[in-house]
């Protein structure tokens, strides 16, 4: 009897082991060695022929047997079950270089991202946000800004007429004028005004008819030029970088006294030139014009200068635009050419 | 203007490089654009002597010379000039050179004949002059020295200056800056005439000045026994350097005193003035003027003109007349010196199209108080000349002499504006050196403002001192006390009350105010000189609703896919037939503009819809076939026409879409957007602005298809137009492909935005949904079938969701099947079948009878 189980036992070991991968043939060996009709139920069937002092001692011998194969299958199923579980993940291997799948993103214009961010670093230094018409009339884009009819500067600036006193507005400087006239007694004005304006000029990689201006205005009190220094310098400190550095060239516009002109050290090149195609090595790139408001202008809308002073500046959404990116055609903006939006 | 450092150099000890200066001039309000090197290409360009000169064995029109240039050793050149002679002295151009005309300078050899470098002319050197030959130099010129030093060829500044400073539209102006900038007072030449005609000007000539507005001085002298011939050779390069050609000795001294001295002058032939007349009076319209360039002009009317006893002789300050023109025969000569307005000045020149060195500087104004002086100086240089003798006197009309200018400030006035702490020594100095005569004027103290400064000056002390107090040792707590005194000390000493009179120099018409002295002061110091400081106090910024309101749209389209574009406001009414725009529409009524750039755009756009589709057409005209665009913008319509007040501007969004649904990839397919995009994109944005509660319905529109138009409603109100673009629209833009558009105005929309959010619970209880598919009619409206749907599905209906549309073989051609999901739920217990079985027996009876229906 005991031999027969160690027979058994081997027997079974054997098969066990030779099953290689099918779960199926797994559990037929289970219901050959233990199953109701199996060999080991067979063998304990037997076991009414035995002895009574032999029963307990065999009894124990052929669970133990039992407990030892139903141990090696569990052990097989396992190892199967991992295997077949490779196998699977193996077979179901991806070229994962192939691409992603696309999906349509949508961007907005270069020139609205631009100017989101210089409304923000405005808004947070507590300007507003101003709006004026496109199509002005005389008075607010030249003569309130203290250019009369016969000003020599206004040839600087080649406007679209509708009639002789109705035009495309050729700056954003009329919003001055119209933000002024909505306050009363010297108020404390702090604003921007960003929108389209409108010169003769022909389309071309640095010219446009339409482009955009970013004007900007302070009243209040004792208002300095230094302040003006102040504010450029940190607003192209936040537009194009910590190290920036400001420079200020004294120049001429009717509605600034005094007016200067502003330049940015190169953000491309950092002064360092070596053929750089942004600044043309000389390490400085103009970006707007500003000074201290003309007296005449605040006066014109209401405002006493022996009171209050202020500052005014004035620059091309597009200028920063170029910059900040690299962009060096200005049709660019306007071609509206998908493969340029989708940069951006 | 342009002036050669050499002309600077005259009146001023210049050491430092031609760039410092540039960039003092430029740092200091005159900028100077560029500055033109002297002897650019000419750095091996030599003087040598040609010591022999023999024929070209081999050549019947060469010669070659052996060339002394310093350097010991003869060189052979060969030439094919044929103006060299032994012991001319010529410039050569050594091995090595690159001329200015472009050659390079290699050794070679000519028919056999080893030449090493060339002989040059003037043209070859960019010297003006005759260039027939080579450059025959005078023949005391020294041997092997560079050309550019024997021609004394000089650095010419080329300045781009500002409207207002018409004083430095001369060399006197330059010279009077240059000297503030580095702190030396200039040596003017004198300015002296001798009277030697034995004749009055007075006698000779009549000025008269009929448009005193136009023409406040005209200053005449007359000169006698004029003898016409060039000029001298410092002349002739003083004006080359100023970019003003040689002419003769009459017409030189005239431009050589504009540039000097600022101030135009012309010069008249005498005997060919009629009636020994000339008035400064205004042109009759249709009036002849017969001008110096021989052209005949019909004056417009009104310009300045200066006349003699019978007809205009030419327009004032801008161009001179034919017959009084000086010519080999002047022997008289009628010198002009006036001030002219100079809006009146500009409208002519830019009227004749003709914009000279003297009509730009009466654009800009001219010092009226120096006409005489400019008289002076040209008869004063034609008489050192030989060139004339010079009558006595000047004929000098001058009805209104300008009064001085005077300007009251205070130093704490101009640091105020500036931010700065200049001391009272320090503006002043500034003022004095640039002409400015300054006085004290009575220097009474403002009590209040000592009142205030005390007052300050204590809180500032007071804050300095709790703050110290609390923060450091007593040491230091002195120290800084000392610092805050001194500090107050010296702001006071910079706020000085003394009221000061500044009497403005007579070149200067562009200051007028405090203000303008307050740039003067910083503009010599230097601006990078000015603190840099931030505005004091605070004030609330932010964008208005409306603003933000368009951000959002921005966003919330970039979200679904779609590219912002910016476009030109302008249209063509050739656009508005491809666009199908009914000839009646209002839209047609556009605003013109009066000088168009070109032809392409005289008008302003009625409807965004012609930027967008341009912008689809550029871009599948270069293969860009997938496109998804919107834009917010204004649209113009004008309040009558013609023009007479400013139009209405009215802000609208416009979108457009084309091309595949999913961009191109491996995984995709190729299916192309079709309405139901554009319209979903639609209704996302309308969800995402919180605009509910809307219908759709069948719509109509010029530029889309008829079959395929919807309307996004709020009662009668058109929220939004989506549509297809009609075929005929998109053929005529020379897109073969189906396009589809959406368009709406901004403040509608943010008319139905909702003010409120509000937030639906999750729901407690599952919901319990059924489907109905349904054959119906080809021509019903799925729409419609919802809403008949939502009516009848009883009072725990949650949504209807149509889920499958299908038309084809399985079904009969003109029915059509669709299959709603439509889902029950209540907020207080779980429902049963049974409640939802009898909703939906409900909803399927009245969808049979209003729909003739059949369940699938």
């Amino acid at each position: 009897m005991e031999h027969k189980i160690e027979e058994l036992k081997a027997a079974a070991n054997d098969a066990i082991k030779k099953v290689a991968t099918d779960l199926k043939e797994l559990d037929n060996l289970r219901v050959r060695f233990l199953g109701k009709k199996g060999e080991l139920t067979a063998l304990l069937r037997g076991m009414s022929q035995l002895s009574a002092e032999d029963r307990p001692r065999i009894g124990k011998i052929v669970n133990e047997a039992r407990a030892q194969i139903e141990n090696l299958i569990a052990e097989k199923n396992s190892e199967l079950k991992a295997k077949a579980l490779q196998d699977k993940l193996a077979a179901e291997t991806i070229d994962i270089t192939l691409p992603g799948r696309k999906i349509h993103s949508g961007h907005l214009h270069p020139l609205t991202l631009t100017l989101n961010r210089v409304k923000e670093i405005f808004i947070n230094m507590g300007y507003s946000v101003e709006d004026g018409p496109e199509v002005e009339t005389d008075y607010y884009n030249f003569e309130a800004l203290n250019l009369p009819k016969s000003h020599p500067a206004r040839d600087a600036q080649d406007s679209f007429y509708i009639t002789e006193e109705i035009l495309l507005r050729t700056q954003t400087s009329p919003v001055q004028a119209r933000t002024m006239q909505k306050h009363k007694d010297n108020a404390p004005i702090r604003m921007i005004a960003p929108g389209r304006v409108y010169r003769r000029d022909d389309f071309d990689a640095a010219h446009s008819p339409m482009f955009h201006q970013i004007e900007g205005l302070v009243i209040d009190e004792k208002i300095t030029f230094g302040d003006l220094v102040g504010t450029l310098d940190f607003f192209c400190k936040e537009m194009f970088g910590e190290s920036t550095k400001i420079r200020l060239r004294p120049s001429y516009f009717p509605f600034t006294e005094p007016s200067t002109e502003v330049d940015v050290s190169c953000p491309i090149c950092h002064g360092h030139g070596g053929g750089c195609k942004v600044c043309h090595d000389s390490g400085w790139l103009e970006i707007l014009g500003a000074g201290e408001v003309h007296p005449r202008v605040l006066e014109m809308s209401g405002y006493n200068p022996s009171k209050v002073s202020g500052y005014a500046f004035g620059c091309g959404l597009e200028r920063i635009a170029m910059i900040k990116y690299g962009i060096d055609d200005l049709r660019l903006f306007y071609e509206n050419d998908v493969r340029f939006l989708n940069q951006f | 203007m342009q002036v050669s450092l050499n002309w600077l150099k005259d009146f001023l000890n210049i050491d430092c490089t031609t760039e410092e200066l540039a960039e003092k001039f430029t740092m200091s309000g005159n900028p100077v654009e560029n500055i033109v090197k002297a002897g650019a290409g000419l750095e091996k360009v030599v003087t040598g002597k040609v010591e022999k000169i023999e024929r070209h064995p081999d050549s019947d029109h060469m010669y070659i010379c052996q060339m002394n240039v310093g350097a010991g050793e003869l060189l052979q050149i060969v030439t094919g000039a044929q103006n060299v002679n032994q012991n001319d002295i010529v410039p050569v151009a050594l091995v090595g050179a690159y001329l200015p005309c472009g050659k390079k300078i290699s050794k070679g050899k000519l028919r056999g004949v080893v030449s090493n470098g060339m002989l040059c002319s003037r043209n070859e050197l960019n010297i003006e002059g005759d260039s027939s030959g080579i450059f025959i130099l005078p023949n005391d010129t020294p041997v092997g020295v560079p050309v550019a030093q024997v021609l004394g060829l000089d650095d010419v500044l080329e300045f781009e200056l500002t409207a207002n400073r018409g004083d430095c539209f001369s060399v006197f102006g330059l010279v009077r800056e240059a000297g503030v900038l580095l702190n030396q007072t200039p040596k003017f030449p004198e300015i002296k005439v001798t009277e030697d005609a034995g004749k009055n000007s007075a006698d000779l000539i009549e000025i008269k000045i009929d448009a005193p507005d136009l023409c406040s001085r005209f200053s005449a002298r007359v000169l006698t026994d004029v003898k016409l011939a060039p000029s001298p050779e410092w002349m002739q390069k003083r004006l080359e350097g100023a970019g003003i050609r040689s002419i003769n000795n009459v017409v030189d001294v005239t431009n050589f005193v504009m540039v000097e001295l600022g101030q135009p002058l012309h010069a008249y032939d005498y005997d060919e003035i009629k009636g020994k007349v000339l008035n400064a009076r205004r042109a009759v319209a249709g009036e002849q003027l017969h001008t110096l360039d021989d052209s005949n002009r019909l004056a417009k009317g009104g310009e300045l003109v200066i006349a003699d006893a019978e007809k205009a002789a030419g327009l004032a300050g801008v161009m001179g007349g034919f017959e009084t023109e000086i010519t080999e025969k002047t022997k008289t000569v009628v010198l002009e010196a006036a001030s002219f307005n100079s809006a009146s000045i500009r409208r002519t020149s830019r009227a004749v199209g003709l914009h000279s060195e003297a009509s730009g500087r009466f654009e800009r104004g001219v010092n009226e108080k120096a006409t005489i002086t400019a008289l002076d100086r040209a008869a004063q240089l034609l008489q050192e000349m030989g060139a004339c003798k010079v009558c006595s006197g000047v004929v000098d009309v001058y009805p209104a002499p300008k009064s001085e200018v005077k300007v009251q400030f205070t130093c704490k006035q101009i640091n105020d504006r500036l931010g700065t702490s200049y001391s009272e020594k320090e503006i002043l100095d500034v003022l004095k050196s640039l002409g400015f005569k300054i006085s004290e004027v009575g220097g009474e103290v403002d009590s209040d403002d000592v009142i205030d400064k005390i007052s300050s000056a204590a809180k500032h002390f007071g804050a300095a001192a709790k703050e110290l107090a609390q923060n450091t040792e007593v040491d230091d707590f002195v120290q800084s006390i000392g610092k805050t005194v001194g500090e107050l000390i010296k702001r006071s000493n910079s706020e000085s009350f003394t009221t000061y009179e500044a009497i403005v120099p007579e070149w200067r018409n562009d200051v007028t105010l405090m203000e303008d002295l307050s740039e003067e002061v910083a503009r010599i110091y230097g601006y990078d000189k000015i603190p840099s400081t931030l505005p004091k106090g605070s004030q609330q910024g932010g964008q208005s609703k409306f603003q933000n309101f368009t951000d959002k749209i921005k966003n919330i389209l970039s979200s679904l896919g779609m590219y912002e574009e910016i476009s030109f406001a302008f249209t063509h009414p050739d656009m508005f037939d491809k666009l199908q725009i009914p000839a009646d529409s209002e839209l047609r009524k556009a605003v013109p503009i009066k000088n168009p750039l070109t032809d392409e755009y005289p008008l302003l756009r009625t409807t965004l819809l012609s930027s967008v589709l341009e912008n689809a057409a550029r871009n599948y005209s270069r293969k860009n076939e997938d496109v998804r665009l919107f834009e917010i913008a204004p649209v113009f319509y004008p309040k009558s026409l013609p023009i007479t007040e400013q139009p209405l501007e009215v802000q609208k969004l416009v979108g457009l879409i084309m091309g595949r649904r999913e961009p191109k990839g491996w995984t995709q397919n190729n299916v192309e957007v079709d309405f139901y995009d554009m319209k979903g994109i639609v209704e996302e944005l309308f969800a995402g602005l919180a605009i509910s509660n809307y219908t759709v319905e069948v719509g109509e529109h010029y530029a889309l298809h008829p079959g395929k138009t919807a309307h996004f409603k709020k009662g009668r109100e058109i929220l939004a137009t989506v549509g297809e673009v009609h075929p005929k629209v998109t053929e005529s833009l020379g897109i073969n492909k189906k396009v589809f558009v959406f368009e709406a105005d901004v403040e509608t929309l943010m008319k139905y935005t909702a003010k409120k959010f509000t937030f639906e619970n999750l729901p407690k209880y599952p919901a319990i949904s059924r489907d109905l598919a349904i054959l119906v009619n080809l021509g019903v409206a799925a729409g419609e079938i919802e809403k008949v749907i939502a009516k009848n599905a009883g009072k725990f209906f949650k949504e209807v969701t149509l889920f499958d549309v299908y038309t084809g073989e399985r079904i009969s051609a003109d029915k059509k099947s669709l299959a709603f999901n439509i889902k029950f739920q209540s907020n207080e217990r779980t429902l049963t079948d049974a409640e939802a079985d009898e909703s939906f027996k409900n909803i399927l009876a009245a969808v049979e009878k209003n729909f003739e229906a059949k369940l699938r």
